[in-house]
């Protein structure tokens, strides 16, 4: 429950000794290795046209390059039968904070656009490992919402054991964090700074867009100065913090707001036709049910939790039925876990909305998979079992949707990074002391 | 608008009186759930089966064919639902918050001295709290609830049903145990060396608990002499003793015979008595095996009567666990793992202390997720609990250690009824509660979110 809290905690960052220590690690040979799998007799779940009874996947080159009842694929091929187990995508996390030692949250100043993920991140972090446990692939880490805008994410795969720059997702289109409510009130109100209400905190951030918009203009005027001939124009000064919410209003980045209330919700919607940019998806949205129409006109996704209430007042008014009620209505949903504990069984919290509001099962899947990507923007890499998708896959033990189902493998772009078969860890590609 | 007030008056009452009538005929009558699977816990599965609810308390079961429906019995059809007994969370904070963040709703701990025995939580339990109803409509029926976990000794906790018209009605056991906590948590070790205050150390919080526990004994011998003196004093013989020698006022016997002057109460080293004495039950609280080992000697020292809590990273001292012979409320589960461990190391606890013959409950140690207590019990099974003791963990076994089997945790007959019907597997995620009976009341099955929820689903 105190993990909520935990991301105001500020870590020293000794991670960089090791990080640097462990930069000279030459890769594991076999995650580079052209991998050439099948994987056979298995209840496959592909999250977008049902379920295939005794099916069969070819994984070609980390790729699906087959799916079916009966695929052909060359008799060199590693045979993996799964004995009638059920096998799903690999599971998405939209929302998390794992791998950042701690330093989430940049709570010196409410905008800090320019603050980046990647220089923060553990990849040593045990929490990788547990999630993949867990059946993750995939996750976005994300500055903390200390800040009305915090910093730009990076997206991971879960590659434990795996070096640094090998787990990061190539090609995720960029995040950044927006927030709201009481968290910049609560970090800055403590200061007795500005922001400590909700006019403050919209404020600060309508603030920083117009500065940005002041900023290109300045820039736009200096080129046209260059275009023109004028070879004695003076540039404008580069600022980084400028270039980041820049970028927010060229609709460069993707923009995912951290929001529990649903006047915040409309507010933001509002804020963001003013100055012309778009939103990708609210988190927590806790109150998405109240307000799922005008979200859903806005093509705005959420990544909600499923049952999490009361933790805080403007938690008060969650109820476990958001997810469905929203999805019924158009939204896009996801379930991610914010937490280091949900992200090792967000199938579990998946689950749940079959109950709260009778999800299906595939919509409840693609609450953690499809869904989960697209609020990433990877929705066409990862998060079905689909001809040409990153091999990303789980083998369960019993049924994903329920209390019981549990990870038995799990593939990353084909090569298997956990084994629950196997001892010690699990993974055949860590050993302890990496 | 208004008519005729006392016509109106002598309306409602009339109204009303019928209503009371017809609800206590209501009460007075039978319910029978008819065509359910019954998970009686104690002794089995029976198909189809009858339950028949009476004056509060489960009159009769069986199967459909062995079990005599009463003539003017209410008949509710539960074919193809589940219906079981009521669950138990062995350590909840229900009805010591509302909202975690607002510090105001909170009522944990008081942290401003290690030893707090004379905190009772029915002190603060708040019977109206909207977290209750949220937590039954998932079939919990009863609880623990226990003070926050940063003091040795936080106060005592209390067993609650969770219904009833007043407080009182809620508080079925009061003071029915004390946590005592040893796992580094209880430190005062805050902020450096400047800040610390003692006790900062182990050594530090465990040699408090043992002069703690001497001052009781203390106390009591004090008592105990001054009960001895007050006897002695009340017996007919010394009695007479004493009015011969009024007659001499100057006697310097006459002092002696003044009744004696009780020890003055002191209500922290009192509320230890009972445990002192093995009366009652200690929860010792650890994480690790070394403090684990560090606690049961101290509670052994002291004879404490003991279970134990958490214990979850205790691994490599499972067998040690098994050879206490002493109960074990586990986990919970989902406490990560540490660096060292295997991603399953928490998760696997309980099938490894059923595995060694120790009997396990659950806790959903939270309030607002304390309706979520039967999914880790189900959870447990994935990693090799069978499914028939994870049940018992949050039911029977419950009751036992609590001591209330006797009226709790399993259907038989003559026990509280205290029974869930929902559609499916009690354990799984998906499983849909459909209602709640608690000492027999057809619960309501509405709470704050689904009030919420039925205002803009269809808005």
């Amino acid at each position: 429950m105190f993990l909520r809290f935990r991301v105001f905690r500020v870590q020293a960052a000794a991670i960089w000794v090791v990080m640097l220590a462990a930069s000279g690690l030459a890769q594991d040979s076999s995650q580079t290795a052209h991998n050439d799998v099948v994987i056979r007799n298995a209840v496959i779940m592909t999250a977008t046209h049902g379920n295939i009874a005794n099916g069969s996947v070819y994984i070609k080159d980390g790729k699906i390059a087959a799916v079916g009842k009966d695929v052909s694929a060359p008799a060199s091929a590693t045979v993996i039968d799964a004995g009638g187990k059920y096998l799903t995508p690999g599971i998405i996390d939209s929302h998390s904070h794992i791998a950042l030692d701690g330093d989430v949250n940049e709570a010196t100043s409410p905008i800090t656009p320019h603050m980046m993920m990647i220089d923060a991140f553990d990849y040593q972090d045990k929490a990788i490992y547990h999630g993949l446990a867990g059946g993750v692939t995939t996750s976005l880490l994300l500055h903390g919402s200390a800040n009305m805008i915090g910093g730009q994410a990076i997206v991971i795969k879960h590659k434990y054991g795996a070096n640094r720059d090998a787990m990061l997702f190539p090609g995720a289109p960029r995040s950044i964090k927006f927030a709201s409510g009481e968290n910049p009130k609560r970090v800055y109100g403590s200061k007795d700074q500005l922001p400590s209400t909700r006019m403050g905190n919209f404020e600060v951030q309508r603030e920083a867009l117009v500065q940005a918009q002041d900023y290109m203009r300045e820039w736009d005027a200096y080129n046209a100065k260059i275009k023109s001939g004028d070879k004695d124009a003076t540039p404008p000064k580069h600022d980084l913090k400028m270039e980041a919410l820049a970028d927010v209003l060229r609709g460069k980045l993707l923009v995912q707001i951290h929001c529990y209330r649903a006047d915040e919700m409309l507010t933001e919607i509002a804020m963001a036709k003013e100055f012309g940019y778009k939103l990708r998806a609210f988190h927590h949205a806790l109150e998405a049910y109240k307000v799922a129409d005008q979200l859903a006109a806005a093509g705005v996704g959420i990544a909600t939790f499923s049952d999490w209430w009361g933790f805080k007042q403007e938690a008060w008014d969650a109820i476990p039925w958001n997810a469905v009620i929203a999805m019924r209505k158009g939204v896009k949903v996801a379930i991610k876990s914010d937490s280091e504990d949900f992200a090792r069984r967000l199938n579990q919290e998946a689950a749940k909305t079959m109950r709260y509001g009778g999800a299906t099962e595939q919509e409840a899947l693609q609450m953690i998979t499809l869904n989960a990507a697209w609020i990433i923007g990877v929705e066409d890499r990862v998060g079905s079992i689909d001809v040409g998708k990153d091999a990303d896959l789980v083998i369960w033990d019993g049924y994903p949707l329920s209390s019981y189902g549990v990870p038995n493998k799990v593939f990353i772009d084909g090569d298997l990074y956990f084994d629950r078969s196997l001892p010690g860890f699990g993974m055949p590609h860590y050993k302890e002391g990496m | 608008m208004r008519r005729n007030d006392s016509f109106s008056l002598l309306l409602e009452f009339v109204l009303a009186a019928l209503f009371l009538s017809v609800s206590a005929s209501a009460q007075q009558k039978s319910v029978v759930l008819r065509g359910g699977k019954l998970l009686t816990v104690t002794h089995g599965t029976i198909e189809n089966g009858v339950l028949i609810i009476e004056n509060g308390k489960i009159a009769a079961l069986g199967p459909a064919s062995s079990v005599k429906i009463p003539k003017d019995a209410r008949v509710i059809d539960v074919s193809g639902m589940t219906v079981y007994p009521g669950l138990i969370d062995s350590e909840t904070q229900l009805g010591l918050t509302e909202i975690q963040a607002e510090e105001m709703t909170n009522d944990f701990i008081e942290p401003s001295d290690e030893i707090m025995p004379h905190m009772h939580v029915y002190d603060a339990f708040h019977a109206e709290s909207e977290l209750i109803p949220v937590t039954r409509y998932n079939g919990i029926t009863n609880a623990i609830v226990a003070p926050g976990s940063r003091d040795t000794l936080p106060g005592q906790d209390s067993f609650v049903q969770l219904a009833g018209k007043v407080q009182g009605d809620f508080l079925l056991v009061r003071d029915i145990a004390m946590p005592l906590n040893f796992s580094g948590e209880q430190r005062r070790n805050q902020g450096g060396f400047e800040r610390r205050k003692f006790p900062s150390t182990r050594m530090g919080l465990a040699a408090q608990l043992r002069q703690t526990f001497l001052d009781a004994q203390d106390y009591a011998q004090k008592w105990a002499e001054y009960e001895r003196k007050k006897a002695e004093y009340e017996k007919p013989n010394s009695q007479t003793a004493a009015k011969t020698d009024s007659s001499k006022p100057d006697d310097k016997e006459n002092l002696k015979k003044q009744p004696p002057l009780p020890p003055k109460r002191d209500l922290k080293l009192e509320a230890l008595l009972p445990y002192l004495q093995g009366k009652k039950l200690v929860v010792l609280g650890t994480e690790e095996a070394n403090d684990l080992q560090a606690a049961v000697n101290l509670a052994r020292e002291f004879n404490l009567h003991f279970v134990l809590n958490h214990i979850s990273h205790s691994q490599s001292a499972l067998d040690y666990v098994a050879s206490l012979h002493v109960p074990v409320i586990v986990g919970p589960i989902y406490e990560d793992p540490k660096p060292e461990e295997r991603y399953d190391a928490v998760y696997s606890l309980p099938a490894q202390l059923n595995k060694r013959g120790v009997k396990i409950v659950f806790a959903s140690y939270d309030a607002h997720n304390a309706r979520n207590l039967p999914y880790q019990a189900g959870f447990a099974t994935a990693f090799g609990l069978p499914h028939d003791e994870a049940l018992k963990a949050i039911t029977i076994n419950a009751a036992e250690i609590w001591g209330v089997a006797d009226s709790l945790g399993s259907l038989d007959v003559g026990k509280t009824a205290n029974v869930v019907v929902a559609n499916g597997d009690p354990l799984d995620l998906k499983t849909d509660v459909k209602q709640v009976f608690i000492e027999g009341k057809e619960i309501p099955m509405k709470d704050r979110q689904t009030e919420l929820r039925d205002r803009y689903w269809n808005q």
